[in-house]
């Protein structure tokens, strides 16, 4: 590798990415941010873009980008998981791990609205279910992309997202029994 | 509760400032933002460019640094010559790719560090002569009875060196740093790093200069030039016409300069195109003349080196995973076997197979019909942000406790691959456990090792092995879980010793070992009574060896082993049923290279024990 080859690669990487980066920057934020919050969210979003710099060259085309970035950002935040982890010590690393954004375990279902409770329903919810409703309701992926990000196939996709709505929904109703300020009302999957 | 769903999103009205993201992002990547709004939007990618090229610098110097410890050590080479296959190591050799070229009967060698040019004798295997070169030398090329090197020194040339007299007769600048270099016809050719190739003449006249970046190797009686005008790599024949045969592109192939393909080879009358994007090129690629189309042989692995065909096989290099891959053009069979240290360039010279391993240092003779030990199958691969990799042997009903082999953090995974095929000739289930480069924290590895298990359905009981600062990741891994059924550890790093040491010698470039927080160490488990075996470095060929000794200064040089040692005595007392034995005349990484029987002796031991109870 000759030096004027690495100049080369890296003027070709730069004007690749700067598209790349204005077109996905704001959904990989949102992404970080619904997971992490703010501050941690803004140095994982950076992880996720200054990781696609470096794998510029591996990085499907077309419509595969996305996945792959999201796919990216799924183990930047789990970092950031782990990071918070060791920082509230290490005894507490299996119960850290298993509550993969868990922020909100101390909320009170007898004062929450109905925003609170499907909030607090789905952080009842195995990493892996939540996940699949986050991709699908939040993230808006599709099938395929959430198969990629999760390294499961489509099929698994309907099967789990299927059973995570239904879990969702029966979470969320005996919620909102318990809940003296929230009327009663039908939810729908 | 779709609508619910959507109105609990948590980044609903959420407000980013894309410019402070991407800053946060340039700062990661070592670029100045600052510098945008007085550069126009054009030059923006030169700058990129410039602060990438030295990022490139920074990683590329500590690399050396690397190189340079085996110095402390004494390195026995017998361990190479052990394994079957591996008839003879030569000590000194560390030419990598370019830098060890074959002469009928002779193998010349390159030894950049020392700048020393090698003769040895393919035959008997001895170093014939020892040429000191006074220039720093990135290639050598044999033609018209010269060898010719090429040289960074005083903006790039070539010197043509005499096997006759043993002098540089010649030099010829070439107007930039050299890159590739082929003999080919009567003519030398070679890249310059200004995107030229240069055409030079057995006497040393430049006879042509012309746009193109050279491809190592050749093949179907040519040649092969990425030429810049089409982007595409072209035929180069002897008569310097350029474009007869215009190698298509393929998807996920990148051919324009410099990236992308590396080597070329001929076999089976199709060209073989390996993809030497280092380190995360992966794949063979084969172009057809008959049908003028590049197709996709497939993945081998990480950091593919070198392409050579020899005896009817391709036969590649992989520096990364310190593996040499068999790949049988007519089938499409892969064998990957296992080579004591990081594997670099191959030639073929008096018949026979020769590979440089760059770290330790050695060249070796292989004899490719002995029953070479194969490697296993990777379980685990990339896991996106970073390379990380587990590579299991002996997956299927092995039985027994699952051996765990996690690498030093600066030597990769497969730093332990001749340990890993020696134990699953055992009988026994081996993963390989690290990274292709190093970024992760101990933290981060003991995570996706876990995670990596799981997903690879790899239960315990675990018998872990440790190298280096490994031992962070594997105490961070064992703690708290009670399906470990024994330990080793290879000269395991001490706490804080990273910090102790670039107190204690300035300077001295040692590359970023890996550290576990001393509060956090404390607050780990330790291994109970399960069996635990340290192997310890021989103080007398690392720290109070004589040249680290001279470097140091003796006082420095035994608080340097008296930490060490501390260190030891720490690690052997995380169990009561622990050992410590010393590994004579080595340490550091040496040891599962050039000791590697030591440790599956050890490991072996501990899974002994393990089956009687």
């Amino acid at each position: 590798m000759s030096r004027s080859n690495v100049v080369d690669d890296q003027t070709d990487r730069g004007l690749r990415f700067d598209p790349l980066f204005n077109t996905h920057y704001d959904a990989i934020y949102r992404y970080c941010a619904r997971r992490l919050g703010g501050s941690d969210a803004e140095d994982a979003a950076a992880d996720v873009f200054a990781v696609a710099w470096r794998r510029l060259d591996q990085m499907p085309p077309g419509d595969s980008t996305r996945a792959w970035l999201y796919g990216v950002a799924y183990r930047v935040v789990a970092n950031q998981y782990r990071s918070r982890r060791r920082r509230t010590g290490l005894t507490t690393r299996l119960q850290a791990l298993a509550g993969v954004g868990g922020d909100d375990a101390d909320r009170d279902p007898t004062t929450g609205s109905e925003v609170d409770l499907v909030l607090m329903a789905l952080d009842g919810m195995s990493p892996t279910d939540r996940e699949l409703i986050r991709l699908s309701a939040w993230d808006g992926l599709t099938r395929v992309e959430i198969a990629h990000v999760l390294g499961i196939n489509e099929n698994a996709v309907d099967q789990r997202l299927h059973r995570a709505r239904a879990r969702l929904k029966t979470r969320f109703d005996l919620l909102v029994a318990q809940s003296p300020r929230t009327e009663p009302r039908e939810a729908s999957a | 509760m779709i609508e619910l769903l959507e109105r609990a999103d948590p980044a609903m009205g959420l407000e980013i400032d894309q410019a402070r993201l991407r800053a946060r992002v340039d700062e990661r990547l070592g670029l100045s933002t600052r510098l945008w709004p007085e550069v126009s939007a054009g030059r923006r990618p030169w700058i990129i460019a410039v602060a990438s090229f030295v990022a490139v610098l920074t990683v590329a110097i500590p690399l050396l640094l690397l190189h340079v410890r085996p110095s402390v050590n004494a390195p026995d080479l017998d361990g190479i010559t052990d394994l079957p296959g591996f008839d003879e190591a030569i000590p000194l050799a560390s030419g990598g790719l370019q830098l060890m070229v074959a002469d009928g009967d002779t193998v010349w060698v390159m030894t950049t560090l020392q700048n020393l040019l090698q003769r040895v004798s393919a035959g008997s295997g001895d170093i014939e002569a020892t040429y000191p070169i006074d220039a720093r030398i990135e290639g050598v090329v044999v033609g018209d009875g010269h060898l010719w090197l090429m040289t960074t020194d005083d903006g790039g040339g070539v010197l043509r060196f005499s096997p006759a007299s043993g002098v540089v007769d010649l030099t010829i600048p070439i107007g930039g740093a050299p890159g590739w270099a082929q003999w080919f016809g009567d003519n030398l050719w070679v890249s310059n790093d200004h995107g030229e190739l240069v055409q030079i003449a057995a006497g040393g006249e430049i006879v042509s200069r012309r746009p193109g970046d050279l491809k190592g190797g050749e093949g179907l009686g040519h040649l092969w030039v990425n030429d810049p005008e089409t982007g595409l790599i072209s035929s180069l024949a002897e008569d310097s016409t350029l474009g007869e045969i215009v190698i298509p592109t393929l998807d996920g192939l990148e051919t324009a300069n410099g990236w992308g393909v590396r080597q070329v080879t001929e076999s089976a009358g199709k060209l073989w195109l390996l993809d030497g994007d280092y380190p995360f090129g992966t794949n063979l690629s084969i172009f057809d003349p008959d049908t003028g189309e590049l197709s996709s042989f497939g993945g081998l692995t990480f950091g593919l080196l070198d392409l050579i065909e020899y005896n009817g096989y391709l036969w590649v290099t992989s520096h990364t995973d310190h593996l040499l891959i068999r790949v049988d053009p007519a089938t499409g069979d892969i064998r990957r076997y296992p080579v004591p240290g990081k594997a670099g360039g191959l030639v073929v010279a008096g018949g026979d197979l020769w590979l440089t391993l760059y770290h330790p240092g050695a060249l070796v003779r292989l004899d490719t019909g002995a029953d070479l030990i194969e490697a296993g199958e990777i379980v685990a691969d990339d896991w996106n942000r970073f390379p990380h990799r587990m590579l299991c042997t002996g997956t299927a009903d092995a039985g027994g406790p699952t051996v765990i082999l996690q690498s030093a953090d600066w030597i990769e995974y497969g730093s332990m691959s001749v340990v890993q095929a020696k134990l699953s000739n055992e009988g026994y289930t081996v993963c390989a456990n690290g990274y292709v480069d190093g970024e992760a924290s101990p933290e981060q590895r003991a995570v996706d090792l876990e995670e990596a298990l799981v997903e690879a359905g790899i239960n315990g009981p675990y018998v872990l092995v440790a190298a280096g600062d490994g031992v962070h990741a594997i105490r961070l891994f064992a703690d708290g879980r009670d399906d470990i059924a024994g330990v080793v550890l290879v000269d395991p790093m001490p706490i804080g010793f990273q910090a102790f040491y670039d107190d204690l010698l300035p300077g001295f470039g040692t590359p970023p070992w890996l550290d576990l927080d001393a509060e956090v160490s404390t607050s780990l488990t330790d291994f109970g009574d399960s069996p635990l075996m340290v192997i310890g470095q021989d103080p007398d060929a690392v720290f109070l060896s004589q040249p680290f000794i001279q470097d140091a200064e003796r006082e420095k040089a035994e608080a340097a082993n008296m930490y060490w040692q501390d260190g030891l005595a720490f690690y052997a007392g995380l169990s009561t049923d622990s050992r410590s034995i010393v590994a004579n005349d080595t340490g550091f990484d040496g040891i599962i290279w050039f000791q590697a029987d030591l440790v599956v002796g050890e490991v072996l031991d501990v899974l002994g024990m393990t089956d009687t109870e």
